[in-house]
């Protein structure tokens, strides 16, 4: 077992750059706002829990003379308290608004990044129509003039609602009573939504219900749970749907009949907590993915030369800092809850896990010849 | 005067920072509790170079002396935004009352005060200044306190240092005036370094905590992440044949990061020689023998078996090595490239551009550390001598100062009626005060 320092000497060579934070509270949101600041969010159910708006270390934002700053914490700038969980934030886009949702699932939650102040404060909520035990609403913003909040739990109860007048711009208008795990606005005028079971759809709010979708019962003919988030850069395919065992699958948006390449991912076990998996596009790369939610790793992996046979595929990369670097002060080991690209630098990424830890890091492509 | 967020109701104890701007960089703190009054902290303002550098006695003077005012003055450690006004304040302005603090502050203040007094006369040419006299005359002055004795200043009003890690010294002080009480935090640290241990305070329920604010609103990048780099930028420098300076102040820093520079070289079979200059150890075994019990249990251990600075890879610094071809990584004094041994090499070396220099603090304006560290990459040196410097210039910060987390922490062991942050605004802190609140 690698210790702690024997990491931290093999980092130098794995890594351009690495920070490494404890929050009070681990957060499950990772949410840009421009590209110096992120929202995080904790996410107890017997406590208050807290929102803060973290301004990047100058260090990781300053161009040139980096060696002159010496800048490397992050700054709390704005912070406020949540009764609920927070499972996933949102930002309204040129706004100072947060939207929030988590158990229990019967409201989102409207909140409003004070100009003056550093107070996060809640300004309403928006009820959500189909209150059920243990699930809560998916939540993605169309940002325009008016913004309106997409959430839903079930594909039945899919609606947009205008975030001024409360009042409701779209529904689905179907029965399908199939599970949601995320929502992602496209364009001003279409989304993409993924089921648990793997069912994958894109759709444009102007029509009556009519996405282009997945043959069901979805990609996830192995069962399990599914998120999937569109993305992708280069002249591959741009949608990735992640199974809790591990299987990866990549779809072309214009024919989601069948996936265009799949591979099973080197996780050793299924996710633990399907909810947490994750599979992020990189902005920055050609055909890059990153991939967490089974353990204390993120992996990110290549996917240009995938073809569709399902093969086991190796990680580009690695980060194990969340396993290293646990603190030892619980006996499970750390789980990813959640991580993130950054806007612009290409390789760095942000990733939180379970025991609090906030890691930034800047891995080194072993690839790339001198 | 300055500005902090107020306690709602506490008719005995006020509290004033003292200074022309309010903005952080110099702390000097006025408390009055049950009638008594003490100074916390008597501290130079780094960024500026005239009087404004200095806090603003008038507010006390206009009304009468300050011997007769103040019961006495607690310095919390020697750095120089918590000290380096002293000697003015006590020969210039006039206080011949009593300057309580640590044994190791005690010790170590008047060098830190000596060398920025030459910096300001003799690089600065200027006038206005006190004399190293003065800072004999004030030392004179000095009480010296051990941690967690109770001090009676008079019959009415005691205080207690409590251990605060940040630097050799540093301490946290309780000022207590019968029922009422005040904790001042000065800088502190909630978790142990290499050579220094975490702060530590009981639970003993002050009327008021009064700390920093600067420091409230960061999430700290972890010690190791902050070693790591500056590993990575030796290790970079040595690997392409280059020189690494660390110019060090014999107290602060170098010890720790010996240790960690050894522990690599060792972990990495790495050859590349390092050095320390002499006057370096020779001052800090000194200190840290006579100050032992302010360190970590770790250190403590290993001088008790030999000496301090007695490592496996890094030796002794002659002179003439400068000049040796191939890498190297040197320590020398002193810390802000004002004079001497640093000085020297760093002229010898500033030309290579494989060459590193690695500046670990805050440098005072009109040093070469200060100009670097600025972007400044031509040099007038004695003799109107231009330097151009080609080397690599890093500022790797290595303080140790408690973060968020770490107020809540103190918090969480002192179990304050109410907490004072000071050097902030107010409506800034909103939320910051609603999270210690419900800590209370």
């Amino acid at each position: 077992m690698e210790s702690a320092e024997d990491w931290l000497v093999e980092s130098l060579r794995l890594y351009q750059d690495f920070h490494a934070f404890d929050l009070s509270g681990a957060t499950r949101v990772l949410e840009w706002i421009g590209d110096k600041g992120v929202f995080v969010a904790g996410y107890e159910s017997l406590k208050k829990n807290e929102i803060l708006h973290l301004i990047l270390p100058l260090r990781l934002s300053v161009k040139e003379n980096q060696g002159l700053c010496p800048e490397r914490d992050f700054k709390v700038c704005h912070g406020g308290f949540s009764d609920a969980s927070v499972f996933e934030l949102k930002h309204v886009p040129d706004t100072r608004l947060l939207v929030t949702t988590g158990l229990p699932g019967s409201y989102l939650h409207v909140w409003q990044v004070a100009e003056d102040s550093d107070v996060i404060q809640a300004v309403s909520t928006i009820a959500v129509p189909e209150k059920e035990g243990g699930l809560w609403p998916r939540v993605a913003i169309f940002s325009s003039m008016a913004p309106g909040v997409l959430h839903g739990v079930r594909l039945r109860s899919l609606k947009v609602v205008d975030l001024e007048s409360q009042k409701t711009t779209y529904t689905s208008g179907v029965s399908d009573s199939e599970e949601l795990s995320s929502l992602q606005v496209l364009a001003a005028d279409t989304f993409a939504f993924s089921c648990a079971s793997g069912r994958l759809g894109l759709v444009d709010i102007r029509q009556k219900w009519a996405p282009s979708e997945t043959i069901s019962p979805g990609a996830g003919a192995a069962g399990g749970r599914w998120c999937a988030e569109v993305g992708g850069r280069g002249p591959g395919p741009s949608i990735a749907s992640l199974g809790s065992n591990g299987q990866l699958c990549l779809f072309d948006p214009r024919d989601l009949s069948h996936p265009v390449s799949s591979a099973q991912c080197s996780v050793s076990a299924p996710s633990p907590d399907p909810e947490l998996l994750r599979v992020t596009w990189a902005p920055g790369l050609d055909n890059c993915l990153a991939i967490s939610g089974f353990d204390g790793t993120v992996q990110v992996y290549d996917a240009t030369s995938w073809d569709g046979a399902g093969r086991q595929v190796e990680p580009l990369f690695t980060h194990r800092g969340h396993i290293f670097l646990e603190d030892n002060q619980t006996d499970t080991a750390p789980l990813v809850t959640t991580h993130t690209w950054h806007p612009h630098k290409s390789r760095t990424l942000l990733s939180a896990a379970s025991d609090a830890s906030l890691h930034v890091w800047d891995w080194v492509d072993t690839r790339a010849a001198h | 005067c300055g500005r902090g967020s107020a306690p709602r109701s506490m008719p005995e104890i006020r509290v004033t920072p003292l200074g022309a701007g309010q903005d952080v960089g110099r702390s000097c703190i006025l408390v009055s509790i049950a009638g008594k009054n003490v100074m916390l902290d008597c501290g130079m303002h780094m960024g500026f170079s005239d009087d404004r550098r200095f806090p603003d006695f008038s507010y006390i003077t206009r009304n009468g002396r300050l011997t007769d005012f103040l019961d006495c003055v607690i310095i919390s450690h020697f750095h120089l935004d918590h000290c380096g006004a002293l000697p003015y304040f006590s020969e210039m302005v006039g206080y011949d009352g009593p300057i309580y603090m640590t044994h190791p502050t005690q010790a170590i203040c008047p060098i830190l005060l000596e060398d920025y007094r030459k910096i300001a006369v003799d690089k600065k040419g200027e006038a206005n200044f006190f004399t190293s006299q003065m800072i004999k005359d004030c030392m004179k002055k000095v009480v010296a306190v051990h941690l967690h004795q109770t001090v009676q200043v008079d019959d009415e009003l005691e205080i207690k240092a409590y251990y605060a890690g940040h630097v050799l010294g540093a301490a946290m002080f309780q000022i207590k005036v019968g029922s009422e009480s005040v904790v001042y935090t000065g800088d502190y640290n909630m978790t142990p370094d290499r050579h220094l241990g975490a702060a530590w305070i009981d639970k003993c329920r002050p009327n008021l905590l009064i700390t920093e604010s600067t420091y409230a609103t960061t999430i700290r990048d972890s010690k190791r992440c902050r070693e790591r780099d500056f590993l990575k930028k030796v290790h970079e420098a040595v690997e392409r044949g280059g020189k690494v300076l660390i110019p060090v102040f014999a107290l602060g820093r170098a010890q720790e990061l010996c240790i960690l520079l050894e522990t690599f070289w060792e972990r990495m079979n790495l050859k590349a020689p390092i050095y320390f200059s002499t006057g370096l150890t020779e001052k800090a075994n000194h200190y840290y023998k006579l100050f032992i019990t302010w360190t970590n249990q770790k250190i403590r251990k290993t001088f008790v078996q030999r000496n301090m600075f007695e490592f496996k890879h890094i030796k002794a610094f002659d002179r003439a090595f400068a000049d040796n071809p191939g890498p190297m990584v040197v320590f020398a004094t002193p810390g802000m490239l004002h004079a001497g041994q640093s000085l020297q090499i760093f002229r010898k070396w500033a030309g290579n551009e494989k060459n590193m220099v690695i500046m670990p603090g805050y440098c005072v304006q009109g040093t070469v550390g200060h100009k670097i560290l600025s972007g400044q990459r031509k040099l007038e040196m004695e003799g109107r001598q231009v330097l151009e410097v080609k080397m690599q210039v890093e500022y790797m910060s290595f303080s140790a100062h408690a973060d968020a987390k770490g107020i809540m922490q103190l918090v969480g062991q002192a179990e304050p009626e109410s907490v004072l942050l000071v050097h902030g605004e107010a409506k800034k802190m909103e939320f910051l005060k609603q999270k210690i609140e419900q800590e209370l």
